[in-house]
């Protein structure tokens, strides 16, 4: 039988904090994420609430010769691998780093919002937009930070990372994504560790417009903690959040060889596309049973030994019938065992980190035998009866354990962690 | 042609002070005779910051490629440079317009490819000046 992957380090940066020990503790202490926008002013938009990182330089962890090639979501990403490197107890050396993959996923990489007001001062003086204004005299670091590659390229050159790199851009499905992008590294025998994760900073000016026109977003303002309930019937669109998770993975013999303890083992990975509509889930929920059902299949286990989901749950009207939906399909009778809650109620989305933070929250939920609670679940829709967590986290025995992110476009992505130690 | 001290050391706080963020330096480590690359580390990407940054802080235009173009001067790029290397005309021209570089380095054999590990900083001091000389009344 192959040798399980382990997860063995683990970083996050968060709405509720920086570092994992913060982030989980303020998580199933009930707090709250979701302020009022702090980092720019907001009061023009209908939405004026967001889970924002509490950093002021995001990019404070990035090596200070690398800095200037850093953006928010670059400086997001370097804190939490840092973190997990640091957690794992392992890094790259000159004899290991070409063993070492990362896999990455990133949001909409894109001028920041200074660089845009830069560019549109240079580039159009009188108004009107002078095209060759665009390459001189504009900055070419700014052009250099928006590449799709630049948070991967960071984190390779920072930590010597010099095995595989993928970066993945699936929108909400990036993160989980990519940290199924890790396991079949692992599997496939191309390395001995991954770096793998998601880091989005979209709550900007230019992100936040772009949700508001998709109108996805809760205008709840005046009660931002309560603004985004996943699974309530009165829930009315997501909260917007930024953020990263990070974690290590290797095979459980090179943990074990070197005493690194796990915090589970991630055992499946389920993708599939729903190939329905742009931004409309399918109201069957088809592509999410299929990534759900792919994932379990790879971690050779059945509906019915799952324990814990942490759902996608965006708190928007369609995500969480259509998810619901699809458990209800996939599990049948086996709905009634389950746990289910979404930390989005808390954290709100953090879009391409989504599923790599979740995936974290999973692992520390097998670690720690408790499933973290749904915050803002007062009226449950009829629509979505699910087994939920209620306000408080329960405590109880987790074996396996599965986080869902779902993506605009139709990418669907499951994972499937399984307590350490624990056979299939 | 010839550019006066005073000028250079003018300009040189804040040139010094700009290639010390652009490098991620310390500002003391930047010394006028400091080389970019081999001294401070500097990367292909790096010039071209610095080139932007100065355009910025003196409020000058810096053709890209623009030191190459000083030394060739009303040399053909046949009679600079042969299958990259800089011929005996150009080395003169080079020694001329660089010359806050030790003339033994530069050599026989050098590549143009390789001129840019030539500059320090003092080369940017004097990029800027010429600039400004061409652009009378900015500063």
């Amino acid at each position: 039988m192959a040798e399980p992957i382990w997860i063995t380090g683990l970083g996050l940066v968060t709405p509720l904090g920086v570092g994992v020990a913060p982030t989980w503790q303020a998580l199933l202490a009930g707090a709250s994420g979701i302020r009022p926008i702090g980092r720019f002013d907001a009061s023009g938009f209908a939405v004026r609430i967001g889970a924002e990182v509490p950093l002021g330089d995001a990019t404070d962890a990035v090596a200070p010769r690398l800095r200037k090639f850093a953006g928010r979501q670059h400086g997001f990403a370097t804190h939490a691998a840092a973190e997990a490197l640091r957690d794992a107890g392992v890094a790259p050396t000159d004899t290991t780093a070409p063993r070492w993959g990362c896999a990455l996923g990133c949001g909409q990489v894109t001028l920041d919002y200074d660089e845009l007001v830069a560019t549109a001062a240079a580039a159009a003086p009188q108004g009107e937009l002078q095209p060759a204004r665009l390459a001189a005299p504009c900055d070419p670091i700014a052009f250099a930070r928006q590449q799709s590659i630049a948070p991967l390229a960071l984190l390779a050159t920072q930590f010597g990372l010099r095995g595989p790199l993928r970066a993945v851009h699936t929108a909400c499905a990036s993160g989980g994504q990519a940290i199924g992008s890790g396991l079949k590294m692992l599997r496939r025998g191309e390395v001995d560790f991954v770096l793998a994760g998601g880091t989005d900073a979209m709550l900007t000016p230019i992100g936040l417009a772009g949700f508001c026109l998709l109108g996805a977003l809760s205008a709840d303002n005046d009660d931002p903690a309560r603004a985004s309930r996943p699974f309530d019937r009165t829930r009315n669109g997501f909260v917007l959040g930024e953020g990263a998770g990070m974690m290590v993975l290797e095979r459980a013999d090179t943990a074990r060889a070197r005493g690194a303890p796990p915090y589970a083992e991630l055992a499946g990975e389920g993708n599939a596309l729903s190939s329905y509509r742009i931004t409309d889930p399918h109201p069957d929920g088809r592509g999410p049973i299929q990534a759900m059902r792919r994932a379990l299949a790879d971690a050779g286990e059945s509906p019915a030994a799952v324990d814990y989901i942490n759902a996608h749950g965006t708190s928007t009207p369609m995500n969480d019938r259509s998810e619901c939906a699809a458990i209800h399909a996939l599990f049948g009778a086996a709905v009634d065992r389950l746990l289910v809650s979404s930390t989005k109620g808390q954290i709100g989305h953090l879009i391409a980190a989504a599923g790599a933070v979740e995936a974290a929250f999973c692992a520390l939920a097998l670690r720690d035998a408790v499933a973290p609670p749904n915050a803002n679940l007062h009226h449950p829709d009829p629509a979505c009866a699910l087994p939920f967590v209620g306000a408080a986290p329960q405590r109880r025995a987790l074996r396996v354990a599965l986080s869902n992110s779902f993506g605009f476009g139709g990418a669907n992505s499951s994972l499937v962690l399984r307590a350490a130690g624990a056979v299939a | 042609m010839p550019i006066a001290r005073t000028d250079v050391d003018a300009v040189f706080p804040r040139v010094a002070a700009l290639i010390a963020d652009a490098l991620a330096r310390n500002p003391d480590e930047v010394r006028l005779d400091s080389r970019l690359i081999e001294d401070l580390g500097a990367e292909s990407i790096d010039f071209l910051d610095i080139v932007f940054q100065l355009e910025q802080a003196f409020g000058v235009r810096i053709p890209r490629g623009q030191i190459l173009e000083e030394a060739r001067g009303p040399l053909s790029y046949e009679e600079f440079q042969q299958d990259g290397v800089i011929t005996a005309a150009g080395l003169a021209r080079l020694r001329a317009v660089l010359d806050e570089v030790p003339a033994a380095r530069i050599a026989t054999g050098l590549r143009v490819d390789d001129v840019a590990w030539l500059f320090t900083v003092e080369t940017f001091c004097k990029v800027v000046l010429r600039a400004q000389a061409a652009e009378p009344g900015s500063g």
